[in-house]
């Protein structure tokens, strides 16, 4: 086994680590729970991988007047811990205690997590319903994405060639929001095959995202505009349920509709 | 390839004769043993001028006589030739009983090359490559009379046995086949197994090997009858259970005790049924399962070789090695109370063929009441060989010599072990083999699930366990049994099935694919045991290596049949199906209730 010779580079600055980005067979390693598995079986033959480890202005998270700045290279239980994140964006956390398990979560990344962009992922569904924004940089400058435009398929993103996600920032949500994340599981851990990341403040927003009811994050607009308009949660959750294909997963995800709703409305 | 039979009675006569006849079909799917430790092994020719021209094999492996004679014959070799040597092993649940042909491979290139070959699989390899177990289907018919006395039981089997046969591949299907009369006295059957070849990985031995495959097809089926015959189901299963023993099957066994309708007492005392069966609620629908099990444990011979060391010491080589059992636990338990020291006065050695007696493997929940035995006699040797010692020694008669704690005492008079041993001009030891005809052991278990309406999740609430696997030695650790066994079941139930793609490749190749439970998928389990003596060995024992496995499967079954008003569906019991099945079946709420 195992993976095909490659290079390793272990930068300890973000300018250190776009320059070496800028190989068209590098890839880079944030915690690796998802490359080096792919790196094994070999589905993934990059030439160069740079280790982002050493680049500690890339982690931390802080709240900057109204948004939440995470660097891409924190840990998992690192945001699941936060204070910070808890207090505004509570949503984060409830759909992180479903990424793996605690092992995963200390070594896998924030930004590995959102730049890998698996459609099973729940990270991407809750920054999704929150309107999240991806700062990306690459050696030509720093950009921002939309976490709308950002997740383009099963393991596709706007991420150009040379492009590293870098951070995200999440806008605190309007009014006192509530939130609340469900997913259906074969175990606990697995990755879920079918997820609900809800946002609310009455008469003001609403944000429904969803696990499963695409090839990636999908927000379900027209049970949004219900849920906006003050329409009953049966409603909303069978109007949520259209947007998956499959009986059974239309069934899950109006049954976890229905089951966040209650815990943003009670 | 394979095809077995048994008939005995006129099975004609009494399905014309019978007042009731019920049938069911029934399949449950591939499963891979998923071990902690994936396979391996490490082969080195011998050093010029040492050991002659042996090979050295290091296996990870469940014991070493198997293995030995399976390299042997695939080198040519004499077994003398080859020492084979099992060190710790992380678990096997059945697949490490027939070597990986790779072990032949790293074993013929050390000979070839003259140095040592090591080979390790990776995860992705033994999901692919280690032979599989259950992969069974089966047709059943069931005649009983107006009272419900099952008059007689038509079994065909068919097992999916993959590609090529493995030494142990036709066992597992065989098993099924003679257990499927289960607990029940019917004295009429016609039973065939068939064993078809199919272009898969082969299959074989999985914990359970057969037993798990037939308590299944014959609880639903007895489940099924209660339905038909609306006689309730315990009692159903109480007019028909073997009472006396030994019983001899219509397959040819013969159990050699039991007390199969304590076991459901008390699992049903420890379950509080029927108060534990809540009323189904629009959320959830509810149901019970009951389960009774037998199953074929034991049998063939193990070997123990035991010598007194200075100091008072014992030395025990046994034939059987564990691989997560706790024989070095047990067996010095065997032999401290039989020489009256203490555990800790004992060293167990095993898995070395260079002092290892004669044995047979380590497998069929048989360790404990076979190579358990063979310490058993052994140990009585060694003080039989020491009381004479000791008469000599305090100049007596050696049939006034008391044995007690700590050694020999005649009179006033008395010698310690360590004392015996320093006097020895030579090593006192003993050896022994132990043979028997198999054991039974046997359970009865109690489940109770609930499945979601809304996405068909299962959820099972309780689980009563009672094992009989007879007279225990170590308590802790036969309990540790029925949990493992259990947490596996439970996974044939929920999660597991090797899925292979129309052009037969594996599609559960990953953990991520092939889905094993966690701690946080398991449900409250409570356990009970009933302990009937096997007379078949001197500890009266049985096997704990497989009961759970075999009782969980059965009873999750029946409950979610239960719950699905009758129907009955193939484990594993994953959602989408469940949810499906619940689509297709009319809301009712009468279901459930007292």
């Amino acid at each position: 086994v195992k993976p095909a010779p490659f290079r390793y580079a272990a930068p300890d600055s973000l300018a250190g680590a776009l320059e070496l980005l800028e190989d068209e067979d590098a890839l880079p390693l944030a915690g690796g729970q998802s490359l080096v598995p792919l790196l094994n079986f070999r589905l993934a033959r990059p030439s160069l991988l740079v280790d982002l480890g050493g680049v500690a202005e890339l982690r931390g998270v802080d709240r900057v007047g109204d948004r939440l700045v995470i660097g891409a290279m924190t840990r998992q239980t690192e945001l699941l811990r936060s204070g910070v994140a808890a207090t505004g964006w509570p949503l984060i956390g409830e759909a992180l205690a479903h990424v793996g398990h605690a092992a995963i979560r200390n070594r896998g990344t924030v930004g590995g997590s959102v730049a890998h962009a698996d459609p099973a992922a729940e990270l991407p569904v809750a920054l999704s319903a929150l309107d999240a924004r991806m700062r990306v940089s690459s050696a030509a400058g720093e950009r921002v994405v939309e976490v709308a435009d950002f997740f383009r398929g099963p393991m596709m993103t706007a991420l150009r060639p040379g492009e590293l996600l870098v951070g995200i920032d999440v806008p605190l949500a309007p009014g006192a929001a509530r939130m609340a994340f469900a997913e259906h599981a074969r175990t606990h851990g697995d990755f879920a095959i079918a997820g609900v990341a809800i946002v609310q403040a009455p008469g003001q927003h609403a944000a429904i995202a969803l696990l499963g009811g695409g090839l990636g994050p999908v927000r379900a607009t027209a049970a949004e505009r219900a849920l906006l308009d003050g329409a009953a949660p049966a409603e909303v959750a069978a109007l949520a349920a259209t947007c998956a294909a499959g009986d059974h997963r239309r069934a899950l995800i109006g049954a976890l509709t229905t089951r966040a709703l209650d815990r943003v409305t009670t | 390839m394979t095809r077995w039979s048994a008939r005995q009675g006129d099975v004609d006569a009494a399905f014309a004769a019978a007042a009731h006849v019920v049938r069911g079909s029934y399949e449950l799917p591939r499963l891979i043993a998923a071990p902690m430790e994936t396979r391996g092994a490490i082969a080195a020719p011998a050093v010029a001028g040492e050991d002659g021209d042996v090979l050295t094999v290091w296996v990870s492996a469940q014991d070493l006589h198997r293995p030995r004679a399976q390299l042997a014959h695939i080198l040519g070799r004499s077994e003398s030739s080859l020492r084979l040597i099992i060190p710790d092993v992380g678990g096997a649940f059945g697949s490490k009983g027939v070597i990986a042909p790779e072990v032949a491979a790293v074993a013929a290139a050390a000979l070839t090359l003259g140095v040592p070959v090591k080979w390790a699989e990776d995860r992705l390899e033994n999901l692919v490559g280690t032979y599989q177990g259950r992969g069974i289907d089966g047709e059943l018919e069931l005649a009983l009379d107006r009272d419900g006395r099952m008059l007689a039981l038509r079994a065909r089997l068919r097992a999916d046995l993959g590609g090529y046969l493995l030494t142990t591949t036709p066992i597992p299907p065989h098993t099924a086949g003679t257990l499927i009369a289960g607990c029940y006295d019917i004295s009429v059957a016609d039973v065939e197994v068939l064993g078809v070849r199919t272009n898969k990985v082969p299959t074989g031995p999985y914990r359970g090997a057969g037993r798990p495959d037939a308590a299944y097809m014959i609880e639903a089926l007895v489940d099924e009858a209660a339905r038909m015959t609306a006689i309730d189901r315990v009692e159903l299963r109480r007019r028909n259970l073997v009472h006396r023993f030994p019983h001899r099957t219509p397959t040819g066994l013969e159990y050699d005790s039991g007390d199969f309708e304590r076991c459901l007492d008390l699992a049903l005392e420890l379950a509080q049924m029927p108060r534990d069966a809540g009323p189904d609620d629009s959320d959830w629908v509810r149901g019970t399962g009951i389960a009774v099990y037998v199953e074929r444990a034991g049998g063939a011979f193990e070997g123990a070789e035991m010598t007194l060391e200075p100091g008072g010491r014992f030395t025990v080589d046994s034939s059987s090695s564990p691989h997560g059992q706790g024989h070095d636990i047990t067996f010095a338990q065997i032999a401290a109370e039989r020489l009256s020291v203490e555990p800790d006065a004992i060293e167990l050695r095993f898995g070395d063929s260079a002092n290892s007696p004669p044995g047979v493997g380590t497998f069929g929940s048989r360790s404990v009441s076979q190579a358990g035995s063979a310490v058993a006699l052994a140990a009585d040797d060694l003080v039989a060989a020491a009381r004479t010692r000791a008469a000599r020694v305090l100049e007596v008669d050696a049939d006034e010599i008391a044995h007690g704690p700590g050694g020999f005492r005649a009179g006033g008079a008395s010698v310690t072990w360590a004392e015996l041993a320093a006097a020895a001009s030579e090593p006192i030891r003993a050896d022994a083999r132990f043979q028997s005809a198999n054991v039974f052991s046997s359970g009865a278990y109690v489940a109770s699930v609930a499945i979601d309406r809304a996405t068909g999740t299962l959820r099972v609430e309780r689980l009563v366990a009672v094992d009989d696997a007879g007279i225990l030695i170590n308590p802790l650790l036969a309990h540790g049994q029925v949990i493992g066994g259990v947490v596996q079941g439970l996974g044939e139930c929920l999660t597991e099935e090797a899925v292979y793609d129309d052009a037969a490749q594996l599609r559960t190749g990953t953990f991520l694919d092939y889905s094993l439970l966690t701690a946080a998928e398991i449900p409250p389990i409570v356990t009970g045991e009933v302990q009937t003596p096997s007379p078949l060995n001197p500890l009266g024992a049985k096997g704990a290596g497989e009961g759970g496995v075999v009782g969980t499967l059965p009873a999750i079954a029946n409950a979610v049949a239960d719950a699905l008003g009758g129907r009955v569906i193939s484990p594993p019991f994953t959602a989408e199906k469940l949810w499906r099945a619940l689509q297709e079946q009319p809301a009712t709420g009468e279901r459930g209730e007292p």
